[in-house]
């Protein structure tokens, strides 16, 4: 049994970071709240959501799962205000998300969850390294990297955060200090990760406030980052590249 | 499971082979082992899967599932995984011949590539990890060998044949980038000429036929039959595994090979056969099943959703319930003859607008055989016994017939036929054996076609394109003209890329060398001097070509070194033969 009301800003933030990286997710349901964990084709990219149940004005939800393909899902609650509340509710019988907001009601089909690959285990990751920085300055991070190249290296040294990209003929670098940053934990760290998911990232990041980025040597990068004061969180991991030569 | 390793290993072995009944031995334990460890994953077993894989094939040939993936989608992933740029993966293949070849360096991680990779990881590398101790840099991939089962192939291929839509293109390309970076440089390699069905390792449906029986003691001719009924070896596999052949029939809605036809002459006539007329239309097998109508091409292709009118003849003029049903569909003119080849051709790939086409090119059917009748196979009945059941089923009408039929052992009436065929249009007439079964996928001589021998055409070779794939280092295709004395310009009239051998085409890429006045990315213009036999099908109008004429089928007969660019066939010519 799932039923349940939502700002409709809120629930398309979500999904959107979700869709940043699959088009489709398997949604648990649980008393607590909506989650959802779904790792992209390549296995690259892995992304978490979510949403406890106090970001909801209303929230009945009993164990279940359904999928979703997010493209669909994203396209109708884009209908809605962003101040709309949209109401969820699974129908028991035909097995369809009934969604309703600003006196539209749709009906989606849902994908059967069990067609859904499975997430892979979130591997145990000792990143040693932190940094906060404004969803901004992440944003703008990406943009200019991917400007010049395809890949960018993230790294901390000495106490300094930076942003390395090089292309074939040009370069780039972001030199970030402790003042420039909300936090940081330093360790001398360095890795190489793909701007086509950085890219796909940063939209998903959307209007979020700060970001968390965690980072080890040739390891993957954690960036996460909440919503609707804490009571949405949303967590990508990417997989570096490993350069040899 | 069996590895997607040992399938590369097999692969391998059956590489250095050149006797076909070691390869078929090789490939005959090849099936009793991945037998002896199957299990079914998703919607297929490992058995069903590996003797398509082995000719280089991913789905069943009925299957409407294409995996979509060009050279372009398959060089930018190997891209993507290796982090070398999509230029330096063509110049790999360029240099290697090969892109099984060129995947393999591009993913090795090592200095062979010539550059710096920096290649993508995925999870699969750091699960085994301790607590993030190390990384991924140990990552020489031979480690990830083995890691992959023939299953993990498979269903990574058909989410990419069934991504659609926006997007699908990253989807496909992701799905890719996981197989590279989750296989071992080998494995690479075969994965790469998989996915542009270009596996050629010299396995074909003859050995993997052979391949069956022998794996499971059974008849070769009934896994023959077994196939041409069921047209999947990989299901046929699975059945014989069960010593399950016997029970092998038609299936409703599943295409059968078609019977074809070897050329034939009047002489032939020594006996009565049935004499048709042989159609210039496009060859279709109809399934009814109650209000279900499924059409597939020559090709075995489903064309039912470009076909509605088509559709709905069936469902009003044909009687019976549940039926198959093998004809000609012919697009006529306004002056009642039948419209070009490319006219109905633009009818069968219609995807959109399949309305406005069904006014624009109106089709007529002429049915000439019949396979299935009232949940019975028809196929071992004699030809006028299956003619007389046809008969029985189809009311006639303006669009939908049975095929005029006459049967004779006169030469001159079968003479008269031919005449009429070739005046109304059409292609001229077949010569069916009276006692004949239909014999799905057979070439033989119950079923003979007449037909006229197009003349040759002179043409010059005036420009061509660099291969790609295995032929990467090759020309693959030329550029045809023909001559326009008057103007001496070289017209453009189609290109030739079939009825040249491997070893011809690199004496041709070898003699071309010294013509090549410009390259462009894969396009080489060439000075106008060699000359090529060209036979063809047909001309047809075009405005694509300076000429304003396209050939249908052309292939090359021969190279005509005894003449010049300017001893070319004429423009004019070209107009005479064409008829216009």
């Amino acid at each position: 049994m799932f039923k349940a009301i939502i700002n409709a800003g809120t629930l398309h933030d979500a999904i959107k970071a979700m869709s940043a990286v699959v088009d489709e997710a398997r949604f648990e349901i649980a008393s607590e709240g909506f989650s959802a964990r779904a790792v992209d084709p390549a296995n690259a990219a892995m992304v978490s959501l979510d949403i406890s149940k106090d970001a909801f004005v209303l929230f009945e939800g009993t164990d279940g799962e359904i999928g979703v393909d997010l493209g669909r899902f994203t396209e109708i609650i884009g209908m809605a205000d962003k101040n709309d509340e949209i109401e969820l509710a699974l129908d028991p019988d035909t097995h369809k998300l009934d969604i309703s907001m600003g006196g539209f009601s749709y009906t989606l089909s849902l994908l059967d969850p069990s067609t859904l690959r499975n997430a892979p285990m979130v591997p145990a990751l000792d990143l040693p390294a932190g940094i906060t920085v404004s969803g901004s300055v992440f944003k703008r991070m990406i943009k200019a990297a991917e400007m010049v190249s395809d890949h960018t290296s993230f790294g901390v040294h000495d106490g300094v955060f930076f942003m390395e990209a090089t292309g074939d003929s040009d370069q780039v670098r972001l030199d970030l200090t402790s003042s420039d940053l909300i936090a940081i934990t330093p360790a001398d760290v360095r890795s190489l990760y793909s701007l086509d998911y950085l890219g796909d990232i940063s939209k998903g990041v959307g209007g979020a406030g700060e970001i968390d980025i965690h980072l080890g040597r040739d390891l993957p990068v954690v960036i996460q980052f909440e919503l609707s004061n804490g009571d949405c969180k949303v967590k990508y991991v990417l997989a570096p590249r490993i350069e040899s030569d | 499971m069996t590895s997607f390793k040992e399938f590369t290993e097999v692969c391998k072995t059956i590489e250095s082979i050149s006797s076909s009944l070691e390869m078929t031995a090789v490939v005959a334990s090849f099936f009793r082992r991945v037998s002896e460890s199957d299990e079914l994953v998703g919607s297929a077993t490992e058995l069903s899967i590996v003797p398509r894989f082995i000719m280089g094939r991913i789905f069943p040939e009925w299957s409407a599932l294409e995996l979509g993936v060009g050279p372009a989608l398959l060089y930018e992933s190997i891209s993507k995984a290796s982090g070398l740029s999509v230029r330096h993966i063509k110049q790999l293949i360029r240099e290697t011949g090969d892109v099984g070849e060129a995947a393999k360096i591009a993913l090795e991680r090592s200095k062979r590539s010539g550059a710096k990779s920096r290649t993508q990881t995925t999870f699969l590398d750091f699960s085994t990890m301790d607590g993030g101790t190390g990384g991924a840099e140990s990552g020489e991939k031979s480690e990830r060998e083995g890691v992959l089962t023939i299953s993990d192939v498979f269903e990574r291929m058909t989410s990419i044949a069934n991504a659609s839509g926006k997007g699908s293109q990253q989807t496909k390309t992701r799905h890719l980038q996981f197989l590279f970076n989750t296989s071992s440089p080998t494995e690479s390699g075969y994965l790469a000429r998989i996915v542009l069905e270009e596996l050629r390792i010299g396995v074909g449906e003859g050995i993997v036929r052979n391949a069956i029986a022998e794996a499971f003691a059974e008849d070769v001719d009934a896994v023959e039959r077994a196939y041409m009924l069921i047209n999947d070896l990989g299901e046929v596999a699975v059945l014989a595994s069960r010593h399950d052949l016997g029970g092998v029939t038609i299936i409703l809605g599943r295409p059968i090979k078609m019977m074809l036809a070897q050329i034939g002459g009047f002489g032939d006539l020594t006996e009565a056969y049935a004499v048709e007329w042989k159609f210039d239309g496009t060859r279709v097998q109809i399934h009814k099943d109650g209000e279900d109508v499924r059409i597939f091409s020559r090709r075995l292709e489903d064309v039912t959703s470009s076909l509605p009118d088509i559709v709905k003849l069936v469902k009003s003029q044909i009687t019976a319930d549940r039926v198959i049903l093998d004809g000609e569909v012919v697009a006529v003119g306004p002056e009642g003859k039948p419209l070009p080849f490319q006219e109905i051709m633009r009818r069968f790939r219609r995807k959109y607008d399949v309305s406005a086409m069904v006014e624009k090119i109106p089709l007529y059917l002429n049915l000439f055989d019949i396979m299935y009748l009232d949940s019975a196979p028809l196929i071992d009945l004699a030809l006028h016994e299956r003619r007389r059941r046809l008969d029985a089923i189809v009311e006639s009408g303006e669009r939908i017939t049975v095929a005029e039929q006459v049967v004779t052992d006169d030469p001159m009436t079968a003479q008269t036929a031919y005449q009429a065929a070739l005046d109304a249009g059409h292609e001229g007439i077949m010569l069916k054996a009276l006692d004949s079964v239909y014999s799905p996928g057979k070439r033989g001589k119950n079923w003979l076609k007449i037909k006229p021998i197009m003349e040759t055409l002179d043409l010059v070779v005036v420009g061509a394109d660099w291969g790609e794939g295995r032929r990467a280092n090759l020309i693959g295709s030329y550029l045809l003209a023909c001559y326009d004395p008057e103007t001496s310009e070289f017209l453009e009239i189609g290109r030739v890329g079939t009825g040249i051998t491997d070893e011809q085409l690199a004496e041709l890429t070898n003699l071309f060398s010294q013509y090549v006045i410009s390259e462009d990315g894969g396009a080489i213009e060439l000075k106008p001097a060699v000359v090529f036999e060209i036979a063809y099908e047909e001309i047809q109008r075009s405005t694509h070509y300076a000429s304003g004429y396209a050939l249908r089928f052309p292939r090359l007969v021969r190279v005509r070194f005894d003449k010049t660019a300017e001893d070319a066939d004429s423009v004019e010519r070209v107009e005479r033969l064409a008829g216009g």
